[in-house]
């Protein structure tokens, strides 16, 4: 059960990588690959800022949420609006990401560092496994947030409307949508809960500018299986992806666990391209 | 005059020259560490070649490159540890191992769309380190592979020099291969399947082969590289394998322009020596990296060698804007066609509740011009799809002179002598007017890769051919004026004709037109219908899919009215033209006017030469 | 379709003696390709113009330059007395602009309900106040009350059609564009698109019409326009249009046949 937990946050994260893209991906119909440079960003100021400015906790989410906000929206202006085709953004959205990665590794150097949680660092046993506080505060934080934007989306007119965006750009304009305050919110907002979430994730991940790589590839896979567009999708999608990785680690090694999620991705993509939920097929984009 | 020389200069003679200079530099005086970094940037031109191909051409985001130069590295130096020291011989196994991992990988960019292929070809380089750990016994694990023998050519060991030769001489060999590729008939076929699948199987390219072989091909290079590397050091690292790599040859790429092919030695050149500049661009190289993506993929569309080559073309060359015009020679031998007969037989077709088309039967003639007509909802654009293979049919066959196309994949109809054009043109960009028929020249002739990558005598004996028949199709649309024009730049008219012109030189047996006059103006209009007119005289059989009545009573045989799914009159164009239910149906005249606007066309018909 | 100015929350205007919007000298296209060279035209609130001519002429060039889709090069458009060729698209949809695009363009993956929330976007009230608003699009075309949760896709093109209109009337329109509404209709659903779009103009909202049903779009026309090769050839009040000629000039000049479907097809210029 341990096992489990340790799965499951993992799984958090990457769900959390997926939420980030599907949320940027209704919206303008880009894939930000930047999204888990973003988060890891944010764990960078939230280690600066609990373990060397050693602020208190509020202040560095408050700092985290909002430089990594200007940063997403930043991103957007630059690298994402005045792109044409689709190769380019990936390789706009892959620059975004390396000069991030570099940056971070420019101030606080290439080894991972320490994350301090700001909560108890004992050990809790819940249904016969042993989890910490802060791996539940990423559950939790992770379902939070999908459940929250879930509502948002089905509620709001602004999710409504990102819908439209995703399948009729210039339909929507002439329904008085402006699409492109639409995409520039959805890439600032991401940008904010991937700062919000550095505190949180930041114990479990390290901050560690090389982390962020594997991690957009493995969100990547837990997008694929929810679905593109799916945000119930892209939370089980993550914790799918999390079961494999720690099972395969567990019982093959942790040599196996990068290839079993890459299995994982090849037989979703070969036998449901769509995933579990999806909403709007791939291919089309 | 300087410049006017300058003119006359091929412009192949720039490579020539400076892979002669390349070749000479170490007897030049070139020192050790710096013709290591010449090597360096070798290795790195291969791997971006590869990237340009697939990309650049093909537009697809394969970015597997340092896999399977691991892959490639791994073999030679697997190798290379166990006696096996000849590096023609690694080379080989090298390339083979690529290929292998090469199409393994590229199999996800068969189905899917762009972006899950790239993350799966990023996904494999996370594997790397994970892989050589499994198989740690033969690549030596984390610590990386050492003890691997100094290479031998032909039994005796290389000196430096032999092996720097043999690295240059591999780059030079496989940019010229890859020259040869791109300027033949499979460069235009990359290009074509790049701009659209749907074009590349109405023109008789089959799309599955072509991705194979762009991923194939793509990862040869990078093979090689591979094997050349492993023999640098006599030792490899895994680490040389990482991301970071991977994000290096997409920024050279980017840089050198995608789509050049020497492009992938300024991109290679750059990249490697920018980090050398200053120590602490060490630390700054990744942010240095990413600016470049980040610049590049907003602003250089074809990379350095594209700004050089338009500066080029403007100042030096002084090339102005197109302002040259089309005009059919009226008394140009027309070449007989054989036109084939297109049978539909009662098709039926539904799409989820709809019955979007109702036991449609029709029949285009040889040698006739068959229009199809019908309102928006009519059910045409869904009757042409099927004909070219895009649908299924739920119901009844559509036959071309008795033979079954329905059911078969649109690259197989199109080889069977189907050609088509589209609504909206679908013209790659980048390529010549010239380029753009050749494109047609698929399906009549086939020329192997090998032949045009070796240049063997049968390439240049279909490129003969390939020139007269583009000459003469040119000559016969009236666009001879214009073929060395950037195609995709010229007016809505002119390429509609490049279209017809791509199709004629397919030597159809039925050619489609899809709404070739919408859009036109009137003197267009009647250069289409001429040449419409002439194909019909020289045997032709041309299917009209259109709206402009008008040009479809004047040209027409027979014309077959669809509406709401049901052919809803047939016949030669006066009955059309009269036809109460087609007045009625949908040029919309009122039923109390029926008989009056009738009257008015036959009166105004007998009166009026058409 | 009854009580249809009541139900668009208007009230009958008497017409007022400048245009609501004046187009003058219009030259505009997409990309490299100029399909408007000159093109002037206007509308009244209350009134109907109709832009008729053969395809290719630029008519949904010039609809698409008003709804701020495409560029303009030369010429203005003004809209209740003020130039709008530098607003955005989404900016003339808020000042009252709605444009119903050629080939049925509602969200197909959404219901009707959806869509007809997304059409009252500019009206700046919740999701939650939407169902209010709806109701009276739903009194015009009770069809699409019968198929509130229905998904758009699956609905026939007639009822795709009357979504799309009633998609642009949520938003309470002082100038409504329709681009060739009864395309691929069937000639009785056609006549009753058309007396919709007839009642609307007494309701106040100037409508522009593009037709390629000529006699359909006379029938409701207060002013006429004929379009060729981007210039305007025929510029009279529709009373003036003696049938028979205009029938004639349309079967050998604008009888044209629309022809807008999906699929590797692609759509019209």
């Amino acid at each position: 059960m341990t096992l489990i937990w340790s799965a499951l946050t993992i799984g958090a994260v990457y769900a959390l990588v997926a939420t980030g893209y599907n949320i940027v991906f209704t919206a303008s119909g880009a894939f930000n690959f930047a999204h888990a440079s973003l988060m890891m960003l944010g764990v960078f100021i939230a280690y600066w800022g609990l373990n060397v400015a050693k602020l208190p906790v509020i202040v560095v989410f408050l700092i985290a949420g909002g430089i990594v906000f200007i940063v997403g929206a930043l991103e957007e202006r630059v690298a994402i609006r005045p792109v044409r085709n689709p190769e380019a953004l990936l390789v706009t959205t892959v620059g975004v990401a390396t000069l991030i990665d570099g940056a971070t590794q420019r101030i606080w150097g290439p080894s991972p560092l320490e994350v301090p949680f700001f909560g108890s660092n004992q050990v809790v046993t819940i249904f016969g496994g042993r989890v910490l506080p802060d791996e539940l505060w990423i559950l939790g934080f992770t379902i939070v947030v999908v459940g929250v934007l879930m509502l948002l989306s089905r509620r709001t007119m602004v999710g409504l409307a990102m819908l439209a965006i995703a399948e009729n750009r210039e339909a929507a304009q002439l329904r008085g949508i402006n699409v492109r305050r639409i995409a520039w919110g959805a890439f600032a907002f991401s940008g904010l809960l991937a700062g919000l979430a550095g505190p949180i994730i930041g114990p479990q991940t390290f901050a560690s500018a090389t982390l962020a790589s594997s991690i957009a590839l493995y969100g990547f896979v837990a997008l694929a299986i929810g679905g593109f567009g799916s945000l119930p999708g892209g939370l089980i999608g993550g914790f799918v992806v999390g079961l494999a990785q720690e099972y395969a680690a567990r019982y093959w090694g942790s040599t196996y666990s990068d290839i079993a999620v890459f299995a994982l991705l090849l037989i979703v993509l070969l036998l449901k391209p769509n995933g579990l939920f999806g909403r709007i097929n791939e291919r089309a984009v | 005059m300087f410049v006017n020389q300058i003119k006359r200069v091929p412009p192949i003679a720039v490579p020539i020259i400076l892979a002669v200079i390349v070749v000479f530099l170490p007897q030049l005086g070139l020192s050790l560490p710096n013709q290591r970094q010449v090597l360096l940037i070798g290795f790195l031109t291969l791997l971006v070649s590869g990237l340009n191909l697939s990309l650049g051409y093909a537009g697809e985001l394969a970015l597997g490159q340092p896999a399977i130069y691991a892959t490639g590295a791994y073999v030679a130096g697997y190798m290379g540890v166990h006696g096996e020291t000849d590096i023609f011989l690694q080379i080989l196994a090298a390339i083979g191992a690529a290929l292998f991992v090469g199409l393994l990988t590229g199999i996800p960019g068969l189905r899917l769309g762009n972006w899950s292929l790239a993350m799966t070809s990023f996904f494999l380089v996370l594997l790397i380190p994970d892989i050589v750990q499994i198989f740690q016994n033969q690549t030596g694990g984390a610590i990386g592979l050492a003890g691997i023998m100094p290479p031998t050519a032909f039994g005796t060991q290389l000196t430096n020099y032999g092996y720097y030769l043999v690295c240059v001489l591999s780059v030079i060999v496989w940019l010229a291969f890859m020259r040869n590729l791109v300027t033949s008939r499979h460069g235009i076929a990359l290009r074509v399947l790049r701009q659209s699948p749907v074009l590349a199987s109405s023109l008789g390219i089959s799309v599955f082969r072509t991705k194979v072989t762009a991923y194939a091909l793509g990862a040869v290079p990078a093979g090689v590289a591979g094997a050349l590397f492993a023999n640098l050091d006599h030792y490899i690292a895994p680490t040389e394998f990482d991301f970071a790599l991977a994000v290096t040859i997409l920024a050279a790429s980017i840089l050198g322009g995608a789509t050049s092919v020497y492009g992938a030695i300024i991109g290679a050149v750059i990249m490697q020596l920018g980090p050398l500049e200053s120590t602490s661009f060490q630390n700054d190289a990744l942010i240095f990296y990413g600016l470049l993506l980040i610049v590049g993929g907003v602003l250089l569309a074809n990379g350095l060698t594209g700004i050089a080559t338009n500066a080029w073309s403007r100042w030096v060359l002084k090339r102005g804007p197109v302002s040259r015009s089309v005009h059919i020679s009226p008394d140009f031998q027309f070449p007989p066609m054989s036109g084939a007969s297109l049978e539909v037989h009662s098709i039926s077709k539904s799409f989820g509740g709809n019955k979007a088309l109702r036991d449609v039967s029709m029949t285009a003639e040889r040698g006739k011009v068959t229009a199809l007509i019908g309102p928006n909802g009519s059910g045409k654009t869904t009757l042409l799809n099927m004909i070219c293979g895009f649908y299924k049919t739920d119901a009844g066959s559509i036959t071309i002179d008795g033979h079954q196309i329905d059911g078969r994949r649109p690259s197989e109809i199109a080889r069977q002598g189907l050609a088509r054009t589209f609504q909206m043109p679908m013209i790659p960009a980048g390529i010549t007017v010239s380029d753009v028929v050749l494109s047609g020249r698929y399906t009549p002739e086939r020329l192997s890769i090998g032949s045009a990558v070796l240049r063997l005598p049968k390439y240049w004996r279909v490129h003969r051919h390939d020139r007269e028949r583009i000459d003469d199709i040119l000559e016969i649309v009236g666009l001879t004026d214009l073929k060395d024009e950037e195609a995709v730049k010229l007016s809505l008219g002119t390429r509609r004709l490049l279209e017809i012109a791509r199709a004629l030189v397919s030597e159809p047996r039925v050619i489609l037109l899809d709404e070739s006059a919408s859009g036109l103006d009137e003197d267009e209009v009647a250069r289409l219908a001429l040449l419409i007119s002439r194909i019909r005289d020289a045997g032709g059989s041309v299917i009209l899919v259109e709206h402009n009545f008008r040009l479809v009573l004047s040209l027409a045989d027979t014309i077959h009215v669809l509406a709401q799914g049901e052919i809803i009159a047939s016949g030669a164009p006066a009955e059309i033209e009269i036809n109460p239910r087609v007045l009625k149906e949908y040029l919309g005249v009122k039923e109390k006017d029926i008989e009056e606007a009738a009257a008015i066309i036959e009166a105004d018909t007998t009166g009026q030469q058409r | 379709m009854s009580d249809t100015a009541a139900n668009l929350g208007m009230e009958p205007i008497v017409d007022p003696p400048a245009p609501l919007l004046e187009v003058k000298n219009l030259a505009t296209g997409y990309g490299d390709i100029r399909a408007v060279w000159d093109v002037s035209l206007s509308v009244h609130a209350g009134k109907l113009t109709a832009v008729l001519g053969r395809n290719g002429a630029g008519k949904t060039t010039t609809l698409r330059a008003i709804a701020g889709l495409n560029k303009v090069s030369a010429g203005s458009i003004n809209y209740q007395g003020k130039d709008i060729s530098g607003l955005q698209p989404h900016r003339r949809v808020t000042n009252g602009i709605a444009f119903v695009q050629d080939g049925k363009r509602v969200f197909h993956r959404l219901t009707v309900q959806d869509n007809l929330f997304l059409g009252g976007y500019t009206l700046g009230i919740g999701r939650r106040k939407m169902p209010k608003e709806v109701a009276r699009i739903f009194e015009i075309f009770p069809v699409l009350g019968e198929r509130a949760k229905v998904v758009a896709g699956q609905m026939s093109g007639g009822q795709q059609q009357m979504l799309a209109i009633g998609q642009a009337l949520m938003a309470k329109p002082a100038l409504l564009m329709l681009d060739e509404p009864s395309g691929g209709l069937a000639p009785s659903i056609v006549g009753e698109v058309m007396e919709t779009v007839a009642t609307l103009k007494t309701a106040g909202i100037g409508v522009l019409l593009v037709e390629q049903q000529v006699e359909a779009a006379i029938d409701v026309a207060d002013h006429v326009v004929v379009l060729d090769i981007g210039r305007v050839i025929l510029d009279s009040p529709a009373s003036e249009i003696v049938d028979l000629d205009v029938l004639k000039e349309a079967y050998f000049g604008s009888a044209t046949l629309e022809g807008e479907e999906p699929g590797p097809g692609g759509d019209a210029s």
